[in-house]
């Protein structure tokens, strides 16, 4: 052993480096990966969620002797990237986990029996979830008829104003049926480069695509079709474009964060879309403005049409490697459907659960000294059963971007010639962006 | 006397010449497995279609047949160059300007100014991009607010959301992190330049501008085809900065959307890594074509 020590070129030093690094990287490779000790094991994206379930777990946890619960708040890009990459490469997956409503469709791009998560679809229907949820909030988390996830929310949509400002300028919201009711009155009180009537963006597709749903628009249809060229995306897009457009335009936006709040507080826009989640946004990033703000419901499309539309979500969805998928779903159905922890989380987080049967708590009709003493439950669960259906597809990320170009478009022509060849105009740069998708489409070989 | 020395005349043969692998072995291996394979790997991947790394369906040349009508590679391959033009031609006369200045004996401070300049690079992508999108910001941003109060810019210019503006943002932002860094190589150049020349150019009555073009050019022309090349061949590679200054969207339109981020899109949020492997591949084709032109643009193969 010495002589070979010495024979070693450049001496023992050398040799016992090499061992040392022989030696550990065979540690590293015999050692098991730590197991953990939990039985469930849930991912989450969205903090509001998490802390809402770090209360709700211990009940969970009594009601299950021997059962632990461990929770993960990982960041929302994260749980799509990793949970797709440890899907595909057979790594260790949560039980559990939490996927917002745009990601979604990214799960469901290969066969049936090779998506990640287990099919709920009988289970759902067995257990009745089908009547006793709302079922429009199901089909964003479907493909090709299966259901795979449990809804979160509910996420109806109204229109949040900065009311001080609107009395101030003779607006009555209650006068505003329609849109072209809300179009007049915004001609009246913008002001170009100082005022806005409302925060409409003109680059992005986030605002429009809401108004879309409200006209039982989107960018699938329910076979998973691409639908984004539609009379009912055209319509849409004629009547967004020279909002955000052209001389009359109402609308304009700043960005997030700090800048929405300084936004808001200075009245650059006076009404924002707010579904649900994003009520909570304002008060908590606009603190100032207690008291002041209040909620509406949207504009109807025609006299007497749908009052709210949806915008964003989030399921849960159990993983096809979770070793004990009866507990998991037991947890998943105390976490969204537990009535205690359910007024308490509406409390914390303003969002509608789409259990219809929690809506009857006394929570919902608390008055909000933020919303100007106006009960927000009520006047989103009001709502909430009219909400449209948002199909997905594993293509859906495309769509959003294409549309977002296809707006982009629009608003560039419009501001260069405004209503002159504007219809055809919309017609032919939305079939474009649709075909790019279907284009995509007919590359995939796995969906059958 | 060294250990060799007491083994036998035919062990130490056979030390000396198994020693050399022994030695080149770790990279030998490190190579093969995280470079050789993954790039045959990634060849042989560029003509399947795949749903992550489980189902794959052979369709020969389609891939890159594909890439040939496809909108957003075409635009992803457009935004790039342009960044990459942009980047390029106005860094590295910046940065060589400011080595000659803070090259000059009459500049005060130069150590600290050249650590100044040097510095952004220290921070990473992923800050600067944070820092610039905070920087941006429309209507209260500190960029739009000196604007502003110099030439009258409107206070609510999108940078970062109007499609014309998003590339002149992201060039803007490279430019402060990477002008300071390719400073360093033109100073180090520069210092290089053997001074007897400087002072017979000066004897044969050339002034400074004649100094520069005869003397220092040439001097430092090894080191400017260098940055010329590791710039391109950076700036091709554009991933953080948009991604986090715009988000996955690549921003309005698209505008900020590089060949590396759609080429991340394509793998690993569509899970299509055949279709990706084929974007790269192209990409690696376009910078070797740029890397061969501008090497024999500038003389770069030239010995001596």
């Amino acid at each position: 052993m010495l002589t070979f020590m010495k024979s070693f070129p450049y001496g023992q030093a050398a040799l016992t480096m090499a061992g040392l690094a022989a030696a550990s990287g065979a540690w590293l490779m015999t050692r098991r990966s730590e197991k953990t000790q939990a039985d469930v094991r849930l991912w989450t994206f969205a903090k509001p969620h998490y802390e809402a379930y770090l209360e709700a777990v211990p009940a969970f946890e009594a009601a299950h002797p021997g059962a632990r619960v461990e929770m993960q708040l990982v960041a929302g890009e994260a749980v799509t990237s990793r949970l797709q990459a440890a899907f595909w490469a057979d790594l260790d997956v949560p039980d559990l986990v939490e996927v917002e409503i745009s990601s979604a469709g990214s799960f469901f791009r290969g066969p049936l029996k090779e998506i990640g998560f287990v099919d709920l679809t009988d289970r759902i229907h067995r257990e009745g979830l089908w009547d006793r949820l709302v079922q429009a909030r199901f089909a964003p988390y479907t493909s090709r008829g299966r259901i795979f996830g449990l809804p979160h929310d509910v996420h109806p949509v109204v229109l949040a104003y900065r009311r001080d400002l609107a009395e101030k300028a003779g607006i009555d919201v209650n006068k505003i049926e329609t849109w072209d009711d809300f179009i007049e009155a915004g001609r009246r009180y913008t002001i170009p480069n100082k005022r806005y009537m409302a925060e409409f963006p003109e680059s992005d597709s986030s605002r429009f695509e809401g108004l879309l749903f409200q006209r039982d628009g989107g960018y699938f249809d329910q076979q998973g079709n691409c639908i984004m060229d539609d009379e009912r995306a055209v319509e849409s897009m004629k009547f967004y474009v020279p909002m955000v457009a052209g001389p009359n335009r109402i609308g304009s936006d700043l960005g997030g964060g700090q800048i929405f709040t300084r936004a808001v507080e200075d009245g650059y826009f006076l009404f924002m879309i707010t579904p649900d989640w994003r009520s909570k946004t304002l008060e908590q990033d606009v603190p100032k403005m207690s008291g002041r703000m209040a909620l509406m419901p949207l504009p109807a499309v025609r006299k007497g049409g749908r009052r709210t539309s949806t915008w964003g979500g989030t399921m849960i969805g159990i993983t096809k490697k979770c070793q004990n998928p009866e507990l998991a779903w037991a947890l998943a159905l105390h976490l969204y459907l537990n009535k205690q922890d359910l007024a308490q989380r509406f409390r914390d987080t303003n969002i509608l659960a789409p259990d219809r049967e929690a809506w009857t708590l006394p929570v919902y009709r608390e008055p909000r000294p933020y919303w100007s003493n106006q009960p927000l439950g009520e006047i989103y669960t009001k709502l909430a059963p009219d909400v449209p259906f948002q199909y997905t597809s594993p293509y859906i990320g495309t769509a959003k971007g294409k549309m977002s170009e296809a707006l982009i478009a629009c608003v560039q022509y419009y501001n260069q010639r405004g209503e002159r060849g504007f219809a055809p105009f919309v017609r032919t740069r939305l079939k474009q962006s649709a075909d790019e998708v279907r284009r995509l489409m007919k590359r995939n070989p796995f969906m059958e | 006397m060294a250990a060799n020395d007491l083994l036998p005349r035919a062990k130490r043969w056979n030390a000396q010449r198994v020693a050399p692998y022994v030695f080149i072995a770790p990279f030998v291996i490190l190579f093969l497995v995280f470079g050789a394979y993954p790039l045959i790997k990634s060849l042989v991947l560029s003509f399947y279609i795949t749903n992550g790394p489980k189902s794959s369906v052979f369709v020969g040349l389609q891939n890159f047949a594909f890439l040939l009508t496809d909108p957003d590679f075409h635009k992803a391959t457009r935004n790039t160059a342009i960044y990459t033009f942009w980047s390029v031609f106005l860094q590295l006369p910046l940065s060589l300007g400011l080595a000659l200045l803070l090259n000059a004996r009459w500049v005060r401070g130069r150590e600290w100014l050249r650590l100044a300049f040097f510095s952004p690079h220290l921070v990473g992508q992923v800050f600067v991009g944070v820092l610039f999108s905070v920087l941006f910001v429309p209507q209260y941003g500190l960029i739009n607010q000196a604007l502003h109060a110099v030439a009258d810019v409107p206070l609510d210019t999108r940078w970062l959301a109007n499609p014309q503006l998003i590339m002149p943002a992201l060039v803007l932002t490279s430019l402060w992190m990477y002008v300071g860094f390719n400073m360093v190589y033109f100073l180090a150049a520069l210092q290089a330049v053997d001074k007897e020349l400087y002072e017979a150019a000066r004897v044969d009555g050339a002034n400074s501008w004649q100094q520069f073009w005869a003397v220092t050019l040439p001097g430092i022309r090894p080191v400017a085809i260098f940055v010329l090349l590791m710039s391109t061949i950076g700036s091709f590679q554009l991933f953080e900065l948009p991604w986090v200054m715009l988000g996955r969207s690549a921003g309005a339109d698209g505008a900020g959307l590089t060949i590396v981020m759609y080429l991340y899109q394509t793998g690993y949020v569509s899970g299509d890594l055949g279709y990706a492997s084929a974007v790269g591949w192209m990409l690696a084709l376009g910078l070797l074509i740029v890397s061969l032109a501008q090497l024999r643009i500038t003389g770069g193969f030239k010995t001596g």
